[in-house]
């Protein structure tokens, strides 16, 4: 049996919350599998987060610490990956469904000749067999998805699991790494330009997605009900892809976290990448056609009808209520 | 310079999607398909280089029956100069890395100087297929492009978390994948459509390709072992009666809330 090995990733000089969370899905397999868990950090000066994973639960945690490792580079970090499956023989890698991981778990799996499993929410041992969770279209269908052979490429969705926070006593070990030429380079990275709309400081966000037809609406449907309620409005990705509304609007994992006391939701279906925006939200009303819509299943109050006819009396009924 | 631009004909975003008799996939009878909308922004990008350089030549390839060729029209309407269909049972129930295999072999045969791809499929969510064709090349590739620019070097602003860019530079040959949004994509006008009409489609096979027995269903490394309708969980409690009822009761709940 092969041992597991968890990518972690190194945020603002720590090992991010997300890698913890695979270190609990990997001693979860690890248990059930009777397989070692082991982990990469990777970057420059990260001994002693390496350190501190190696004590909470990594394992035998290889630490990468190279200049060209300071900022993510495709080229760098596959080099780094490489050293650390030699070194720990894995027949499971672990990556987290992060930009680097969308950028390197494919490169590493498709290295290995090996299934891969991105963006997964869960993962079952069934006699001795792993099995990973994941959605397809959007969310709106689940799936098992078998590896026939291994090893496994996996990815895993931040959140899906608790982090490990528990004392298991690994060790560190310095894994020497050689980077050759790089053929992609890091220039810079730039934060968002300034907002001109900070969602996340409204009290009551009021969101329109695709089914509004076209920008006018939102104007004549969606903020006449913020504006009553004296919150803002939002909107889903594909508002903001068809250039109806500046990003500064989007609500979703690309675009503003947000937990509002109360968040409504207009025609929007609730694709994932929208629901990690708002779904920490206090209270949720949504407004959609389509019962079936994924949007449901984190709302607290749900109209299945057409936004047009519900909307605009909802806004009247709102201002009359305030008298 | 020549680009090669992968497409997928995925359901369209408003098809019923219905698990099919096996519950491996769904029922694609009868539903309407579209170009996937990521790989729309990807065929984009590659025909604004086009309209900048001239002797640029735009290459679309695409794996899938015989419905695919209307997607491929369309690419070719839009104002791509030539298709690559590889139609083939033998394809059917590829995992992302068979399919990548496929595209290698195509793109060995083209070598393109630039690979654009969708960052992932409106269906499978995989986003896979890119990086892994950039690998099996052995080419450099950057994934969630929201801008992109060559000047001399190839520049690419990818999409981080919580709006974040960063930016990236890469040699060529290399391959990108692109979000959505990243550009306003064309449509096909009715003189692009009547060229498209005389714009060759090259039918292939997996054996054509060199490939036979390497990928689709039996090579696959990893299977939907089963598609299933999301189990229930507490969900919305959904109002009943007509709007105005349902209107009283959310207003009813905006006031317990303390917002009215």
């Amino acid at each position: 049996m092969g041992s597991i090995l968890v990518i972690a990733e190194i945020q603002k000089g720590k090992v991010r919350e997300a890698s913890y969370e695979l270190v609990s899905f990997a001693r979860k397999i690890g248990a059930a599998t009777n397989r070692e868990v082991k982990s990469l950090v990777m970057g420059q000066g990260i001994s002693a987060a390496a350190e501190e994973l190696s004590k909470k639960g990594g394992g035998e945690v290889f630490a990468a610490d190279d200049a060209a490792l300071a900022n993510y580079n495709l080229d760098a970090a596959f080099a780094a990956v490489k050293a650390a499956i030699a070194a720990a023989s894995p027949d499971v890698v672990l990556v987290s469904n992060t930009p680097s991981g969308w950028d390197l778990a494919p490169r590493i799996a498709a290295s290995l000749d090996a299934g891969f499993a991105p963006d997964c929410f869960n993962v079952d041992v069934e006699g001795g067999e792993l099995v990973f969770l994941r959605r397809f279209f959007n969310g709106k269908l689940d799936s098992r998805l078998r590896p026939t052979s291994l090893p496994v490429v996996a990815t895993m969705q931040p959140g899906a699991t608790a982090a490990f926070d528990g004392a298991a006593e690994g060790k560190m070990t310095p894994l020497a790494v050689s980077i050759g030429s790089l053929g992609t380079k890091f220039v810079e990275t730039k934060v968002a330009s300034a907002k001109g709309v900070d969602l996340t400081k409204a009290d009551v966000i009021v969101s329109g997605g695709r089914s509004l037809g076209g920008p006018e609406k939102f104007q004549e449907v969606i903020k006449p009900l913020a504006d009553a309620l004296g919150g803002a409005m939002g909107a889903s990705r594909p508002v903001v892809d068809a250039g109806w509304l500046p990003h500064e609007y989007q609500v979703g994992s690309s675009g503003q976290v947000v937990s509002p006391k109360l968040y409504v939701a207009c025609g929007i279906s609730g694709a994932i990448q929208h629901l990690v925006g708002m779904k920490a939200s206090n209270f949720i009303i949504a407004i959609n056609k389509d019962a079936d819509a994924p949007i449901f299943e984190v709302a607290d109050l749900g109209v299945v009808g057409d936004l047009f006819e519900v909307v605009p009396k909802l806004t009247e009924a709102v201002k009359a209520a305030k008298g | 310079m020549k680009i090669m631009v992968c497409i997928k004909q995925v359901p369209h975003q408003d098809a019923r999607l219905d698990v099919n008799g096996a519950g491996t996939w769904i029922q694609e009878e009868n539903i309407k398909f579209e170009i996937n909308p990521y790989d729309q922004n990807a065929l984009e990008a590659a025909l604004q280089l086009k309209d900048k350089e001239a002797g640029t030549e735009v290459v679309v390839v695409s794996i899938g029956p015989e419905r695919v060729t209307q997607s491929l029209r369309t690419a070719l309407g839009m104002g791509a100069d030539r298709a690559v269909h590889v139609k083939d049972g033998a394809a059917d129930g590829s995992d992302s890395l068979g399919t990548a295999k496929i595209l290698a072999a195509v793109a060995k045969a083209e070598s393109p100087d630039l690979i654009f791809a969708g960052f992932m499929s409106d269906d499978g969510n995989l986003a896979a297929t890119g990086p892994m064709l950039a690998t099996l090349l052995g080419i450099p590739h950057t994934t969630t492009a929201v801008s992109f620019q060559k000047n001399g070097a190839i520049q690419v602003e990818r999409e981080l978390e919580g709006g974040a860019l960063e930016v990236v530079e890469l040699n060529t040959p290399c391959l990108v994948t692109t979000q959505t949004g990243m550009n306003q994509v064309r449509y096909a006008s009715l003189k692009g459509i009547m060229a498209a009409k005389k714009k060759p489609i090259d039918v292939k096979t997996v054996a054509d390709l060199g490939l036979a027995g390497q990928v689709g269903a039996d090579a696959a490394k990893i299977k939907i072992e089963k598609l299933y309708t999301p189990p229930k969980g507490q969900g919305a409690e959904i109002l009943s009666g007509s709007v105005d009822e349902v209107v009283g009761k959310l207003v009813g709940k905006i006031k317990e809330l303390g917002l009215l």
